[in-house]
């Protein structure tokens, strides 16, 4: 058997490799200066949540807009839609995937990475799927309590608004997938990865959605909006807009869309740093 | 994977899972009324069905004791022996015994009653022994229903009659100092609901699982108003029997509320949510028209002048709203006309 041969037969595959990775990078995703920033984003809107329900038992008559009453699943509803959906979910997305492989750039730590007998996209997958249990071990908790401080306001049914908080958990998990999956990309393509990403995440994204036409599939946001359960509040004149122009695929399309979105843009981050050749600023 | 990032892994499934079998628990079993917080709308409201069209309250000790009712009695002295003989048969005193009341209407098809079935809830302090006493020996027989004593006395009333089919009125004190009157059924659903809880699964549901109905008592029960209703208007009309050419007639309202405040005078508010903003607007034009009206008939009445001026018509989009509030002024004139046809007391 000659050396190339063995060499293959040794190599672990592209599983087992991206399962070590895995191990090696969640803890270091979790403790690093980052999980403060992911901290504080998180820790938010539960202080909010406290907050709100301290000054619904203090306040007998509840909370009013425009004379109304507000129930605790509608100002969850408006959480879920504007902090999670239109600001947590892509700015995760954009801070921890542009750095999966830029990080290591960054720290001139990816040759001890690529040295190694694994295939390069393995490394890619197991920092992946390190970002998404780190994310979704912190998100979905947050949403939780969020969940059951909140819904019980105004005299809120915990049972009855269960089933729409498994589907948020469910809409989250997978915008947390989608973003990553996309930003990974940008992070394994291009040079400033983050600046082309808070662009896309808060620039392109909400402008396309406003105007009639294809564009807005060029969005993760565009997917997204199907499976969100809750109204979107009137928050705002865009909001408005959101609304004229409210065009949303069926739940169906957008599961596949996403899932598409996940494994091309996985496929072509995998295929960038096989073929990329990484140099390292002295 | 070091020994940290397992224990955060661990607290992070841990706050998940419990998160999760605690609204599986809440999906499938519910949780009885009052466990989740507040919801808005005296506890009383949790044996009130959830099909009800029309629930009321009314602090009654705030009301007995109201200076407005207090100027009533010595402006309109009335024959208090109805009062009294309520008392002599079932040692309920009106005026000190009973704190608050809620009541409702329930639609029912089997009910020879237009508006449905009834029942009223009170709060206060009732000798349960002489009651059920005073019942049987008017006819009544008791029954058990899920652990409570119901006494239950068939009426056979002008309506029943019509009906050809006898009514049903049922007595049961809920928990002590709680007494529901009115309709058999509805007596024995405020039991099972006292019993169990909400559970919307088992078909089990008080009319705080009524969002709708809820939100618009949550906007009334503010601390402001001793008494209030609201009410599906659309419900009551279906109900009434009424020939079509007379319900056309009658504005398109879905829903209606009012409260009122009974202190030194009277004020209150009368809130109506048409079925869309058209039949809002004719129906605002219409209560404006009335009231130009009536401002312009009370223009030679300086006393009732406050009271005309206090009438306001507001509201936006669906929602009709008419605040009043009369001045004790105005009971003092009433009570003057009244006593005028009167002769002198010698």
């Amino acid at each position: 058997m000659s050396d190339a041969v063995r060499s293959t037969a040794a190599t672990p595959g592209v599983l087992p490799s991206a399962v070590r990775i895995f191990d090696l990078s969640l803890g270091q995703m979790l403790w690093s200066r980052r999980s403060v920033f992911l901290g504080v984003l998180l820790g938010g809107p539960v202080l909010m949540a406290i907050a709100l329900r301290i000054v619904d038992t203090l306040h007998a008559s509840g909370f009013k807009v425009n004379g109304a009453a507000i129930g605790g699943s509608a100002i969850f509803g408006m959480m879920v839609w504007l902090l999670f959906i239109r600001f947590i979910v892509p700015v995760l997305g954009v801070f921890y995937g542009t750095s999966l492989i830029a990080d290591e750039v960054d720290d001139k730590t990816i040759t001890y990475l690529f040295t190694r007998p694994i295939p390069r996209r393995s490394v890619l997958l197991g920092k992946y799927l390190a970002y998404l249990a780190c994310t979704v071990l912190l998100v979905l908790p947050s949403v939780m309590l969020v969940f059951f401080l909140l819904v019980p306001i105004g005299g809120g049914r915990i049972g009855e608004a269960f089933p729409s908080l498994l589907t948020d958990l469910g809409m989250l998990a997978v915008g947390l997938a989608s973003y990553g999956a996309v930003f990974a990309l940008v992070g394994t393509m291009l040079k400033r990865p983050l600046v082309v990403g808070l662009v896309f995440a808060f620039g392109w994204e909400p402008a396309v959605l406003l105007f009639p036409g294809y564009l807005k599939r060029l969005t993760v946001a565009y997917y997204m909006q199907a499976l969100v359960t809750h109204e979107m509040p009137q928050d705002s004149a865009v909001s408005v807009l959101l609304q004229v122009f409210h065009e949303v695929p069926s739940v169906t399309t957008s599961l596949l869309c996403l899932a598409g979105i996940i494994v091309l843009t996985l496929w072509l981050a995998g295929r960038a740093v096989e073929r990329r050749e990484y140099v390292l600023e002295q | 994977m070091t020994t940290k990032t397992r224990y955060f892994v661990i607290v992070s499934l841990l706050v998940l899972s419990v998160g999760m079998g605690t609204g599986l628990v809440a999906y499938y079993v519910g949780f009885p009324a009052g466990a989740q917080g507040r919801r808005g709308g005296p506890d009383e409201l949790g044996y009130v069905p959830r099909d009800a069209s029309v629930i009321a309250f009314a602090n009654v000790h705030d009301i007995m004791t109201s200076e407005l009712r207090q100027k009533l009695r010595r402006a309109l002295p009335m024959q208090e022996n109805g009062q009294q003989e309520l008392q002599n048969q079932t040692g309920i005193n009106i005026e000190t015994d009973i704190d608050t009341v809620v009541a409702c209407l329930s639609p029912d098809a089997a009910s020879p009653n237009i508006p449905g079935a009834g029942m009223v809830i009170a709060r206060g302090r009732f000798d349960e022994v002489k009651i059920e006493s005073l019942m049987r020996e008017h006819g009544a027989h008791v029954e058990d229903h899920n652990g409570k004593r119901v006494v239950v006395a068939d009426t056979k009333d002008v309506a029943d009659v019509v009906h050809g089919q006898p009514g049903s009125f049922a007595v049961s004190f809920i928990e002590p100092g709680l007494a529901a009157i009115g309709s058999t059924k509805l007596i024995k659903s405020a039991i099972d609901l006292h019993k169990a809880g909400n559970n919307p699964q088992a078909g089990l549901e008080s009319v705080t699982g009524n969002d709708e109905l809820m939100s618009l008592v949550r906007s009334l029960d503010n601390g402001s108003a001793n008494a209030w209703a609201v009410g599906r208007f659309d419900a009551l009309r279906t109900q009434s029997h009424l020939p079509a050419n007379v319900l056309s007639q009658i504005p398109a309202i879905t829903w209606f509320a009012v409260s009122g405040h009974v202190n030194g005078g009277f004020s209150g508010t009368l809130r109506a949510e048409a079925r869309d903003d058209e039949s809002a607007n004719n129906l605002r034009d219409v209560v404006r028209g009335f009231l130009a009206l009536a401002k312009l008939g009370s223009g030679a009445k300086p006393e009732l002048q406050a009271m005309m001026q206090s009438l306001e018509v507001s509201g936006s989009g669906k929602t009709v709203s008419l605040s009043f509030s009369v001045p004790a002024e105005v009971f003092d004139v009433i009570g003057a006309v009244v006593n005028k046809g009167k002769p002198a007391a010698h």
